[in-house]
């Protein structure tokens, strides 16, 4: 299997006109987006504005809560809203702060880590609604990114038919610039999850006659409480 | 229509020209995909220069490719992954077919891939006795029709819904009726027992991330991620050319890709994988395979002016731009890959300028695929190299030469010019219409079947700038 690595890596080294393949970084003058895109300045709250903006285009929902009480009254009134019988959501601890369900009659699931792997995938694909706790909003295309743990799990923001995440307001940043420093951060620590999810609305597609049709495998609807 | 034909690129075109509902259906999508193209383009600051930025980071990666490969290659293992390179598409199958036999396979969820259509993976994995089920939902289509795609975006544009609905009632058993909704609905519950019950993911790679040994793959339904998230074993297979140098450079292609795709800032779904799952994680693959294939793109390489064709993000912009695939669709190519870019790469993968040489002259040269391409890469001077390479490899027809040839003797001497350009007034008479040769004899039937050629006039310039 190394031999044939190395006859490989060798054969494209001779294409590019190398005796053998580079081993050292090759030098780079431009790396990533364009200098101007790094540089650019906002004000704080633009970042805010873009992403419900966004969000709302593609059909999603923002609710920007004032509080923690404020974002579980929301909470319960789109599960209300939304008929839920059957929730999922993350064994997080702010997030359980923050999510209290009051409806007694609707079961909840929580994704542990260590849980029973195919009850948890069972559970979330029998689910209602999947609520997750955001690690970062992303502004300039309206996108939540998800990393994934053990408690993390990636089925309960991707099963379930609707996906509600919560957001802190902090963690709400003006491009995908943030996140991408963020992990290359990681990277240097050797803690770089699993799984790296950037989700912009809901599921869709458009291969039946171009025509614009929601929610093909993933969630019908995503929607969003800020935190502030 | 099958990916090996036995027809000429003309019979073939010739046949696609008849066929108005595809020809509607791939107009409708062309323009769409295009106008949304060009919106986006008004959004976005200094479009220019995310594509001039785009084209940088590709060229360097492809001239370092040995570096970036070797890269990935040692990430992907630092982190219990394993790695696979195959030279030939026989090989890159025969590795995959050997790890689902050794996990005792019954059931393969797929995810949209060029790449694993380009090394027809699905009927060997089906000859094994393995179901592969495709989960994308034109490839599900096209699945259940047995055909393959016709655009690399959106791969079942020739199909309208009532012949979607045909094939998904042949399935249920019971009448699915023939509107969008009713169709997603139906994919949806069908291909999420599917999911549940698969044993293997199979995706392909939009991009590799070199110093961190991660996936992306860019999706709106998001199968790609159920894919990724529930069988217990992943295989991903990309062309050797899909990697990136960073996270940050993945940044920049993702700016570039979705808008010149379908005109969307991001698309719905962007899943990076980076490792097996965590101990005590709860989804997630626990075994992850990255299958990297050459299968002919190490000829583009060592071509200093092909090498620019591996720059391509697929983003499918050369396609809908394109004045001959919006007439002929993506069939009449005959290739895994066609519009621009697989006119370009296809004499490659196949090995033969001969037969599928033939796509290069299926352009006008009009240069609207290099004008709209997402990195720049100079589509219709390609095809001019490809039309220049048959030449070289004795591969025209020889009437062609010996037409060049004479053009040659009789442009270089103005006596004989002069006798030509006279001669030529004279003798197109009979197969002259409205100052047009509309009608030529035999070799010259050839161009004017499908144009007309310009009349030489009856007095030459030459004639006239002597008489002032």
């Amino acid at each position: 299997m190394k031999n044939k690595e190395r006859a490989f890596l060798n054969h494209v080294a001779k294409v590019l006109g190398r005796d053998k393949p580079l081993l050292k970084p090759p030098k780079r003058d431009e790396v990533g987006p364009p200098a101007f895109w790094k540089e650019q300045k906002f004000e704080i709250d633009e970042p805010l504005e873009f992403f419900k903006r966004n969000l709302e285009n593609l059909t999603g929902r923002v609710y920007i809560a004032k509080d923690s009480a404020d974002a579980r009254q929301q909470v319960n009134a789109w599960l209300e809203e939304l008929k839920a019988s059957r929730v999922i959501m993350w064994n997080h601890e702010e997030l359980k702060k923050v999510v209290d369900i009051e409806n007694q009659e609707i079961k909840v699931d929580y994704w542990t880590a260590n849980g029973p792997k195919r009850k948890m995938i069972e559970a979330a694909e029998q689910a209602d609604v999947g609520i997750t706790w955001a690690d970062y909003g992303i502004g300039y295309t309206g996108t939540l990114a998800l990393f994934s743990s053990p408690i993390q799990g990636r089925s309960v923001s991707l099963l379930p038919t609707v996906h509600i995440a919560i957001l802190k307001k902090e963690n709400l940043v003006p491009t995908m610039s943030t996140v991408m420093r963020d992990i290359i951060e990681r990277r240097g620590n050797n803690n770089v999850p699993a799984a790296i999810d950037f989700i912009t609305g809901p599921s869709r597609t458009s291969d039946i006659e171009m025509d614009l049709s929601i929610g093909v495998h993933g969630p019908v609807k995503v929607w969003v409480i800020v935190l502030k | 229509m099958s990916h090996n034909p036995t027809l000429h690129l003309r019979d073939r075109a010739k046949i696609a020209v008849k066929d108005e509902q595809m020809r509607k259906a791939v107009e409708k999508a062309v323009d769409r995909l295009s106008g949304n193209r060009l919106k986006a383009e008004i959004e976005m600051p200094s479009w220019d220069e995310w594509r001039e930025q785009g084209k940088r980071i590709r060229k360097h990666t492809v001239n370092h490719l040995d570096y970036y490969l070797g890269q990935l290659a040692e990430s992907v293992r630092s982190k219990g992954g394993h790695i696979y390179f195959a030279q030939t598409a026989a090989e890159a199958r025969e590795f995959i077919i050997g790890i689902c036999k050794e996990k005792n396979a019954k059931l393969i969820a797929k995810s949209k891939s060029m790449v694993t259509e380009e090394i027809h993976l699905n009927p060997a994995l089906e000859k094994e006795n393995m179901s592969v089920i495709e989960t994308d939902l034109a490839e599900y289509i096209l699945q259940l029709a047995g055909e393959t795609p016709s655009h690399i975006i959106v791969p079942a544009i020739h199909k309208n819904r009532y012949q979607i609905a045909e094939l998904f009632s042949a399935v249920a058993g019971e009448k699915v009726e023939p509107d969008t909704p009713s169709l997603t609905a139906f994919a949806r519950k069908t291909l999420r027992e599917k999911f549940m019950a698969a044993d293997i993911g199979i995706t392909g790679c939009n991009f590799a991330i070199a110093d961190t040994g991660a996936i992306s793959l860019v999706t709106n339904e998001g199968n790609a991620r159920i894919v990724t998230s529930l069988p217990k074993v992943l295989i991903s297979v990309m062309g050797m050319e899909r990697v990136l140098p960073t996270f940050e450079d993945l940044e920049a292609v993702l700016s570039l890709l979705p808008r010149h795709a379908t005109g969307q800032k991001l698309t719905s779904y962007i899943s990076v994988v980076n490792a097996p799952r965590a101990k005590d994680e709860g989804d997630g693959a626990e075994e992850f395979h990255l299958v990297i294939v050459d299968n002919g793109r190490s000829k583009l390489l060592a071509d200093e002016e092909y090498r620019q064709a591996l720059h391509c993000i697929r983003c499918g912009a050369c396609f809908n731009v394109c004045p001959v695939y919006r007439q002929i669709g993506g069939h009449a190519y005959g290739s895994v890959y066609s519009g621009p870019i697989g006119a370009v790469i296809t004499p490659f993968i196949q090995d033969d300028f001969d037969f599928w040489g033939e796509l290069a002259y299926a352009t006008t040269l009009c240069g609207a695929c290099s004008a709209a391409c997402a990195v720049k890469i100079p589509l219709h001077d390609l095809l001019i190299n490809i039309r220049r390479t048959r030449v070289e490899l004795g591969l025209t027809h020889p009437l062609e030469k010996i037409g060049f040839r004479m053009w040659r003797r009789i442009f270089k001497i103005p006596g004989r010019y002069k006798f030509a350009m006279k001669f030529g007034s004279i003798a197109q008479r009979p197969f002259m219409n409205d100052g047009y040769i509309q009608s030529g004899p035999p070799p010259l039937a050839n161009w004017t079947n499908s144009r007309y050629f310009p009349a030489a006039a009856n007095k030459t310039f030459r004639e006239i700038w002597q008489e002032r």
